[in-house]
């Protein structure tokens, strides 16, 4: 299946989604509303029926629009040993960043951020990597700290003058 | 208020050093991030606005203005000497640049693209000096209206940043505005997908969501690839530009600056197809067009007026109208939105000294450019020794440090998180990102202006075509939509 069609397919159910239960549930619109036009409602309706329709459109277009080429799509699709890894990764230095700023602090988040994500990404400078792991987040602290004025979030454990 | 008035006002505003340096230090970061192939001048652009929250607002906005200058210069360095071009809007020099390159011509070529593109800025900031403010008295008089067909007519033209597909480049706009819709109703004040949490009742940040689609996505594609950005730069070589070359480009550089200045005054239309129609002009004009795409200097010059010619001229729309006109402003207008200012009308009439001091600032940063890209040519070797595993993880602590500092809020740093995966999603199914960013932009306004109307018309929808600018805005769009079919059904025509 190309992938006009796929997306084709994607933004119908998604409109879907928004149409049937994302908008009824989650978009509240109060009982006095005068006309349907100053509804909360109805430019989310509109939106999703513009989704459907390039939805649609999609699933009927061929991937020959102007500009692209055979060998380009070939090459966007080109496997890396080990992509999905790093890809999982890199997801996980994320999700761990997010959930440890507030218990370490931005400045140590970040440096063990950076360390690993040089190591994802295969460094050949392992030992720059690791000065620049420490450098990095301290310099952008002192500027935003002590220069813009911003409450870094310093952690439950080492704090940072 | 005199012209004079203004520009003595705009004067006292920039006339010290702070704004001079914040100026020149824009035009080295927009140079050298320019000149990083995958990092681009948007990036650098996002990267750098969390920097300006502790400025004063004309110096914010001023070393924003510069990465902008520099950053879309610095993108020919590597256009031209690793034939991987540092932005989009350079990919038209890499077809005479790199043929230059590979004969030892590469200073050659480099220096008339600086020539160039300082030439171009300047003619692009004196038509942005001339138009602007003619344009913004004559919006004064638009109202809800008025400005809703605007900006359904600029929706339109975001055809011209769809890249590839017209298609995809509308899926993306589409999403763009349904993301606009997240938070407290702008009329009656209920929630919108708040899924009630209290942190989506202010929508979701506009930095995030920028520094998310822009900066987070190529985090994540070196993760998938770290070897993909490995080159070889060339030598600059020992021929240098003459005078003589520059006085024989002359016509292309001023054809090429205008056509530049005319695409980038339009709303969504951008460098990149700016640089290829001057850069196709210049060769249908030339005398030696059979020399263009073998390393014709008058190609490289062309192609650099066109690109260079968009970015005063992109102001235009910003500042008179208040609607981005590339991806680029509409991340300059969350500079303005930062420090409590609104671009469009009123702005000339509550903040004349702020206008003038920018484009005081805007004429001067041609000057800047020549001096700093000068050394940027002789210094790229440098910069391109960076090491992007190393880059990379450094721009991802940047971009945490920078979007948590808007708010003080960790759930900015998530969202940015989810946006750079949602960004890099779009980048393999070949979606781009920067429709998406407009339409998230305009999304509001669109809507607030939309339902303003029908508040003030007791919702009769006649009041969009009450007179002859909403007429105007309408048949453009009308205009628009029928060019986006055709462009869109010809290929398939041909194929079939």
């Amino acid at each position: 299946m190309d992938i006009n069609r796929r997306l084709g397919l994607v933004s119908l159910a998604l409109a879907a989604v928004l149409c049937l239960a994302a908008i009824p549930a989650f978009v509240s619109s109060p009982s006095n509303v005068r006309n349907i036009v100053l509804s909360p409602t109805f430019w989310p309706y509109v939106l999703s029926g513009l989704l459907a329709l390039t939805g649609v459109i999609l699933v009927f277009t061929r991937y020959t629009e102007a500009g692209e080429t055979a060998d380009g799509a070939a090459d966007s699709a080109e496997p890396v040993p080990g992509a999905g890894l790093r890809l999982a990764g890199i997801a996980a230095v994320m999700i761990l960043t997010v959930l440890l700023l507030p218990r370490l602090g931005m400045v140590w988040t970040s440096m063990l951020a950076f360390a690993a994500s040089a190591f994802l990404y295969r460094t050949r400078h392992p030992v720059t990597a690791l000065v620049c792991a420490v450098l990095v987040p301290l310099g952008l602290y002192a500027f935003f700290a002590h220069v813009a004025g911003v409450a870094i979030p310093q952690g439950q454990f080492v704090r940072l003058p | 208020m005199s012209f004079i008035d203004s520009v003595l006002l705009g004067l006292s505003l920039v006339g010290n050093v702070e704004a001079f340096a914040s100026l020149f230090i824009g035009i080295v970061i927009g140079v050298i991030g320019g000149a990083i192939p995958g990092l681009s001048a948007t990036m650098a652009v996002a990267l750098t606005l969390p920097f300006t929250f502790a400025m004063s607002p004309i110096n914010g906005i001023l070393l924003l203005l510069g990465v902008y200058k520099g950053g879309i210069f610095g993108g020919c360095i590597p256009a031209i000497l690793i034939k991987t071009p540092g932005t989009p809007a350079s990919s038209a020099t890499i077809l005479d640049g790199y043929p230059m390159a590979e004969r030892g011509e590469s200073g050659r070529a480099l220096g008339m693209a600086l020539w160039a593109s300082c030439t171009a800025d300047l003619v692009s900031n004196l038509s942005l000096i001339l138009f602007a403010g003619w344009l913004a008295s004559f919006a004064l008089k638009f109202g809800p209206p008025e400005f809703f067909t605007l900006i359904l007519f600029s929706l339109t033209i975001i055809a011209g940043v769809s890249g590839n597909s017209l298609l995809r480049g509308a899926l993306s706009a589409i999403l763009g505005l349904l993301l606009a819709t997240v938070g407290l109703d702008l009329v009656y004040g209920t929630n919108r997908f708040t899924f009630g949490d209290p942190n989506l009742m202010g929508g979701l940040n506009f930095i995030a969501v920028l520094i998310g689609l822009f900066a987070v996505p190529e985090i994540i594609a070196m993760a998938a690839h770290p070897t993909a950005h490995l080159g070889k730069a060339r030598s600059l070589g020992k021929t240098w530009v003459s005078f003589d070359d520059y006085r024989r480009s002359l016509k292309t550089i001023l054809r090429g600056s205008m056509i530049g200045v005319f695409l980038g005054s339009i709303p969504g239309i951008g460098a990149a197809p700016a640089a290829f129609l001057s850069y196709s002009e210049a060769r249908r004009t030339s005398k030696n067009r059979a020399n263009f795409g073998k390393g014709e200097i008058e190609g490289v010059a062309a192609s650099e007026a066109g690109n260079n010619g968009v970015a005063g001229a992109t102001l235009i729309p910003l500042l008179a109208l208040g609607v981005p006109g590339d991806v680029i402003t509409a991340i300059i207008i969350g500079a303005f939105m930062i420090h409590g200012l609104q671009p469009g009308p009123m702005m000339f009439v509550l903040n004349v000294d702020l206008i003038y001091g920018l484009l005081i600032g805007l004429v001067v940063s041609s000057v800047f450019l020549l001096i700093v890209g000068t050394v940027a040519i002789r210094g790229f070797k440098y910069v391109a020794d960076i090491p992007r595993r190393i880059l990379m993880p450094a721009v991802l602590v940047l971009c945490v440090f920078g979007v948590f500092a808007v708010n003080n809020n960790i759930f900015d740093v998530a969202v940015m998180f989810a946006m750079g995966w949602l960004g890099y999603l779009m980048m393999r199914a070949e979606i781009p990102a920067a429709p998406f960013l407009i339409a998230f932009i305009l999304g509001p306004l669109l809507e607030d202006n939309f339902r303003q109307s029908m508040l003030m018309s007791g919702s009769d929808l006649s009041i969009l075509a009450r007179g002859p600018i909403t007429w105007f805005f309408w048949a453009a769009t009308v205009l628009a939509i029928v060019a986006i079919v055709r462009s869109t059904m010809r290929p398939d025509t041909q194929a079939g």
